[in-house]
């Protein structure tokens, strides 16, 4: 373990480690563009320089730790050093932050208060590029803002190796441009770019011009599009910034998706499926309880339920591999010893779906099989003779494949043909709506946090079974 | 590019595997010793043959101008007009050759005789100014000796 001194104070390193890494992991601080921990080392925006003492100016993302060495990161040559970077690298650079969607989070922006704070030192005219250049449908580029700090590429090249992107020309003609056999465009993993990008080079014409990042919040939660069960922020307005002028449903919206970094699980990264998480939650929702496709209260509806429960001799339940631990345990608590259960695949993959890789995307497209198989075993489902009720908990079940003539209780959050077919029909609240876990196919349990309030009108699965297992009778 | 597979085999055999995109420079330099330029059919194959992505040829491509990507003239004539020749009268020497060929620099006479280039430094500073004729370095050029060169060139 070599011990090396940053700005005087003693500092165990790890063998192997850079300056950059060294400090970072010691709480010093040294700024980088190009350098990014799960990437190789590029070494080209030179912002991390640092001062060995003794010794030249030299980039720290790139200095392997020495013992006994003596780094200045903050010395005067050092800040004389990065104004100048802080320069060349905004030589070109348009500074329309106003109109950017990166503004807020970007570093440039960040490095530029901390380090430079003036005006641009050129007095040539600007460089002009082009501008919402599509890379891909889902990623445009600016290659007015670009700094060609070459993370992009290197992501195709080392993380999702499509080597779909590269840099042409030369110089302040470069341009980062997907390969034109439209490799990026079938690259599962493209929009880790955008979080990538230091600036606001790439953006998703999804977000682009809709939020400002400082009007949202970022809840924790975990992506139920397959097994992996990535764990991500979800974007949506602040609820001290409300809108209230404009359509309120913008108060409930999946604003964006990012990765919640987890070295257990994904590491820094998410398929795209995840950052299209509003896809699967802002479907059409059920919202009214129903006998027989009969809008009812909804309290009607569980005495309902009850009932059939109560006189039903062999009812069998198939259980939704979407609910979460709480409610999987909730359901076995309460309905466990009264029903057969089976677990019930919600998700299958779509056609066009990447079905599965090495690197995080599964073939199981569902979030918590690996909880409800450990409660309910993994027998496929079967309905003996003498069936005399099914309790269908979530979606994806061809009606037309149950035993005919048996009363349906169902359980759905989705505006479904089905849901009208039940005879007992009952709404309920999706994975934003409420706080639980996931358990991935590793074992690994990962928690959710709510991102809105739940209706009225909707329950909450978990209290559901505790109330459909009580004797019928008036709701409490 | 079929032709020059064997070669091409021969550079691969002396790399370890999967430095494939290390080939890109040198298979697109004889396809354009061969060709004269770099057709985008030549692109396709060379992706194919190598396995690299598109994108990956056309980085080479556009970072180096010494690649062409259209048919040129039977002679190429590339004028350095660097510091050292510019001093020494590249300047006069261009007009030369733009009044003698009626074209601009990167254009072609339309007899496809001549192709008209300006290039950088040519490494040749102490016989500057110099002018390259395909692949012959043509050395303290005048526009009298210009001219003679000119009338040799069928
Ligand atoms: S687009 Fe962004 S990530 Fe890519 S090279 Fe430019 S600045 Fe870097
Ligand atoms: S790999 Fe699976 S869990 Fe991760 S983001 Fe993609 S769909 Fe979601
Ligand atoms: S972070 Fe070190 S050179 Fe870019
Ligand atoms: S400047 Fe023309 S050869 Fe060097």
């Amino acid at each position: 373990m070599p011990r090396i001194f940053i700005n005087g104070h003693p500092v165990e390193a790890e063998k192997g480690q850079t300056v950059l890494q060294a400090a970072l992991a010691h709480g010093f601080f040294i700024p980088y563009f190009c350098w990014h921990p799960a990437l190789s080392v590029s070494g080209n925006c030179r912002i991390c320089a640092v001062e060995v003492e003794g010794e030249d100016l030299d980039i720290a993302c790139n200095m392997p730790v020495r013992e006994g060495m003596r780094v200045l990161t903050d010395s005067e040559a050092v800040q004389a050093w990065r104004k100048r970077m802080m320069q060349f690298i905004t030589l070109n650079h348009p500074v329309d932050c106003g109109i950017c969607d990166k503004a807020g989070e970007c570093t440039l922006q960040d490095y530029h208060y901390e380090y430079n704070g003036e005006p641009s030192v050129s007095r040539e005219p600007k460089v002009h590029a082009t501008k919402f250049f599509r890379l891909s449908a889902r990623v445009l580029i600016d290659n007015e803002r670009c700094i060609l700090c070459s993370r992009c590429v290197r992501f195709t090249h080392e993380v999702s190796r499509s080597r779909a992107l590269g840099i042409q020309n030369r110089a302040d003609s470069s341009l980062v441009r997907a390969s034109e056999d439209g490799r990026f465009e079938d690259d599962p993993y493209s929009d880790n770019v955008i979080d990538l990008c230091p600036v606001g080079a790439l953006f998703s014409p999804s977000l682009l011009y809709r939020h400002r990042v400082w009007y949202l919040q970022a809840t924790p939660s975990v992506c139920p599009g397959c097994a992996r069960g990535c764990t991500v922020r979800i974007w949506h307005r602040r609820p001290d910034w409300a809108l209230h002028a404009l359509d309120g449903r913008q108060n409930e919206a999946i604003a964006r998706v990012t990765p919640r970094e987890n070295p257990a699980v994904n590491g820094p990264w998410i398929c795209n499926k995840g950052r299209d998480l509003a896809r699967i939650f802002e479907r059409p929702r059920a919202t009214q309880a129903m006998l027989k496709g009969e809008p009812v209260a909804l309290g009607t509806a569980v005495d309902a339920a009850r009932r059939l429960l109560e006189g039903a001799r062999r009812p069998v339940a198939l259980v939704s591999n979407w609910g979460s631990n709480e409610e999987l345990e909730a359901f076995q608590r309460a309905l466990g010893g009264r029903v057969r259960a089976f677990v019930k695949e919600d998700f299958s993959p779509a056609p066009g779906e990447p079905v599965e890789d090495d690197l995080l995307i599964r073939a199981d497209k569902n979030p918590n099989t690996a909880a409800a198989r450990a409660l309910f075993g993994d027998a496929p489902p079967a309905f003996e003779d003498g069936t005399d009720l099914l309790l269908v908990w979530g979606e994806g079940l061809d009606f037309s494949r149950l035993p005919t003539r048996v009363p349906i209780i169902c359980l759905n959050a989705y505006l479904q043909p089905e849901n009208g077919h039940a005879d007992v029909f009952l709404p309920v609240s999706v994975q934003t709506e409420r706080a639980g876990h996931y358990t991935n196919f590793q074992g690994v349990v990962s928690a959710f946090e709510p991102c809105f309030a739940k209706r009225d009108s909707v329950a909450h699965a978990e209290s559901l079974f505790a109330a459909l297992a009580s004797p019928p009778g008036p709701s409490p | 590019m079929k032709h020059l597979i064997p070669e091409c085999e021969a550079l691969k055999a002396r790399l370890p595997q999967g430095f494939e995109s290390t080939l890109v420079l040198p298979c697109l330099r004889r396809v354009q010793e061969e060709r004269g330029y770099v057709a985008d059919g030549d692109i396709d194959a060379l992706a194919q043959y190598l396995g690299v992505p598109r994108v990956q040829i056309e980085e080479v491509l556009s970072f180096y101008t010494q690649f062409r990507r259209q048919p040129i003239g039977r002679w190429h004539l590339q004028a350095c007009h660097n510091v050292s020749c510019s001093l020494r009268g590249a300047g006069s020497l261009l007009d030369r050759l733009r009044e003698r060929l009626g074209i601009e620099p990167g254009q072609t006479t339309p007899d496809g005789r001549f192709t008209l280039s300006t290039v950088e430094c040519l490494g040749s500073c102490g016989t500057a100014p110099v002018l390259v004729v395909n692949e012959v370095y043509h050395e303290s050029m005048t526009p009298e000796k210009l001219d003679a060169l000119l009338e040799g060139l069928e």
